[in-house]
């Protein structure tokens, strides 16, 4: 028997981990959504950049895009697992969708999904809580980074800065960051925890040229210095030529690696 | 005698005004500088003509000598290219603000400075370049003080002050001679060698804002590490108002260096 569940809860609370853990955990087939959230007073919430569906697509190949209507149909069937993400600040005050922002009624019904399960994350006790926090102020900023190349060690420093507050306060950081040898890597982090998550993606570019994956940048704080970010970031990233030095001897190292024939 | 080791001013002229302070207030007159008066800080012609004025013994670092050959004189030490094209920024900047007068003073500078059987240099004795660092294999470490025939090496650079002794130090030789067939060889038994290293006064790099120099005493050579508080908020202030990146105000006031430093122990200049 299908079922439906709605997962929300405020930015970095573990959404996204929480749901790979439980379509891992799950024995038949899984769909996933993310749905728009909404801002709300003194909180900004960041469109959706596709990083949450392009790291779990990638961690869980199988896994079903109920993004457009033609698959969301599909979750009525079978034994399908659907789990919907929805970026949400406040707890909705009863269980259940009556109390649900009208705006994500209507996303989900266009959808055909009708979900038979919420729970929110700092209300419900099957999630985890640490990483719950409770915004008072919030500015959001996204740059797509889509065939950007860093140079590692200068993706290392930004990182750094970019998660100590040397452009504002930030609370919540995650980004797809293309690496020149191919390897893209989810980068997470969020103000409760002492150091940030590394996860390199499973599938790996061919080192040739600019790579097509997703490549996004999400940051979340206060008194941020978007226009810092995005130089500093300007510096950290590879021109042309730099990226085919990088990229020559890797090719040259694959050809080596081929069985003659 | 006490004398005092400073290193690495960087253009940082509360830095350098405290430790020097701290250094008069122990009645100690000979001070000698590992170099690095400019570069990234916002008071290059500040610090450099403080030097001057007091009449301090100093060498040569690596950024006064790229201040003065160019900005070429070794890209290969950038750990990134953020760091590479953030160096280049602070390089330009400083390039724009020092007098011809203070260049030229720069330019002066020797790449070493020898009393007896002490050599102070900037960052090793083959280069302004290289990096001692704490941990470097204990022979190619013996082997710059053995080389360059002091009991005692002074050094900066790396901006870490530690003291390393090198005890129980040989060099053994093996020549193999196909004419005689057979070995030949010598065992050099080395007396224990010293290599010092002053930190940094304008950019520290220990795991605090303050600033760090050593104090020598010629007589015993007991090392002493010292480190000095000072206005780190006037500096970084004076980082911003003089159009500097916002980030290296930043790094200072949290006890990092401006830009990312190369960790490559084995690393020289080939220039």
């Amino acid at each position: 028997m299908s079922q439906t569940w709605l997962i929300s809860g405020s930015p970095g609370c573990g959404k996204t981990s929480w749901i790979l853990k439980t379509m891992q955990g799950h024995q038949g087939k899984c769909g996933y959504l993310r749905l728009d959230g909404y801002a709300s007073k003194g909180l900004e919430q960041v469109s959706d950049s596709g990083i949450d569906k392009a790291f779990l697509k990638d961690q869980f190949p199988q896994l079903i895009d109920l993004s457009d209507s033609h698959h969301a149909s599909r979750s009525q069937q079978g034994d399908l697992l659907t789990l919907i993400e929805l970026p949400q600040f406040q707890a909705p005050q009863h269980a259940g969708l009556t109390d649900m922002d009208p705006r994500v009624k209507n996303q989900l019904e266009t959808l055909q999904l009708h979900p038979d399960r919420h729970l929110h994350f700092g209300r419900d006790p099957e999630l985890p809580n640490k990483d719950t926090l409770e915004f008072k102020k919030l500015e959001s900023f996204s740059l797509s980074l889509n065939t950007s190349v860093w140079d590692p060690p200068s993706l290392n420093t930004f990182w750094f800065e970019l998660v100590n507050g040397a452009y504002g306060d930030v609370y919540r950081a995650k980004g797809l960051m293309n690496l020149p040898d191919g390897r893209s890597i989810f980068f997470n982090w969020i103000v409760s925890q002492e150091s940030s998550q590394f996860l390199p993606l499973q599938e790996i570019s061919d080192p040739n040229g600019r790579p097509r994956s997703l490549s996004e940048l999400v940051v979340q704080g206060k008194h941020l210095d978007c226009l810092r970010i995005q130089s500093t970031i300007d510096l950290c990233l590879l021109n042309d030529a730099v990226l085919e030095m990088h990229q020559m001897p890797l090719r040259d190292r694959q050809k080596e690696a081929l069985p003659s024939t | 005698m006490h004398h005092a080791i400073i290193s690495c001013l960087h253009a940082n002229l509360p830095a350098v005004e405290a430790v020097l302070n701290d250094i008069d207030k122990q009645g100690i007159d000979t001070i000698t500088c590992l170099g690095d008066l400019v570069g990234y800080g916002p008071q290059p012609n500040e610090v450099v003509e403080l030097i001057r004025k007091r009449g301090i013994a100093t060498c040569q670092g690596c950024w006064d000598e790229d201040i003065i050959d160019g900005l070429n004189a070794c890209e290969c030490s950038y750990p990134s290219q953020l760091a590479e094209r953030r160096g280049h920024l602070a390089h330009q900047w400083t390039d724009d603000q020092l007098t011809d007068e203070n260049k030229c003073f720069l330019a002066s500078l020797p790449t070493s400075l020898r009393r007896d059987r002490l050599l102070f240099v900037h960052g090793s004795p083959n280069s302004q370049h290289e990096y001692l660092l704490p941990d470097m294999d204990a022979f190619a470490a013996l082997e710059r003080v053995e080389t360059a025939g002091a009991d005692i090496l002074f050094c900066g650079h790396t901006h870490q002050p530690y003291v390393r002794e090198l005890r129980d130090g040989s060099i053994r030789v093996r020549l193999q001679s196909a004419e005689h067939g057979n070995d030949q060889g010598e065992e050099l038994t080395l007396p224990m060698r010293k290599i010092v290293n002053a930190g940094s006064v304008g950019e520290p790099r220990h795991g605090s804002t303050n600033a760090t120099y050593v104090i020598h005493n010629d007589a015993t050579d007991e090392v002493e590490i010292k480190e000095v508080a000072y206005d780190v908020a006037r500096t970084c202030q004076a980082i911003i108002e003089a159009g500097l990146p916002k980030v290296f105000a930043w790094r200072l006031s949290h006890g990092f260096e401006f830009a990312e430093q190369a960790e490559d122990a084995s690393h020289v200049c080939e220039r």
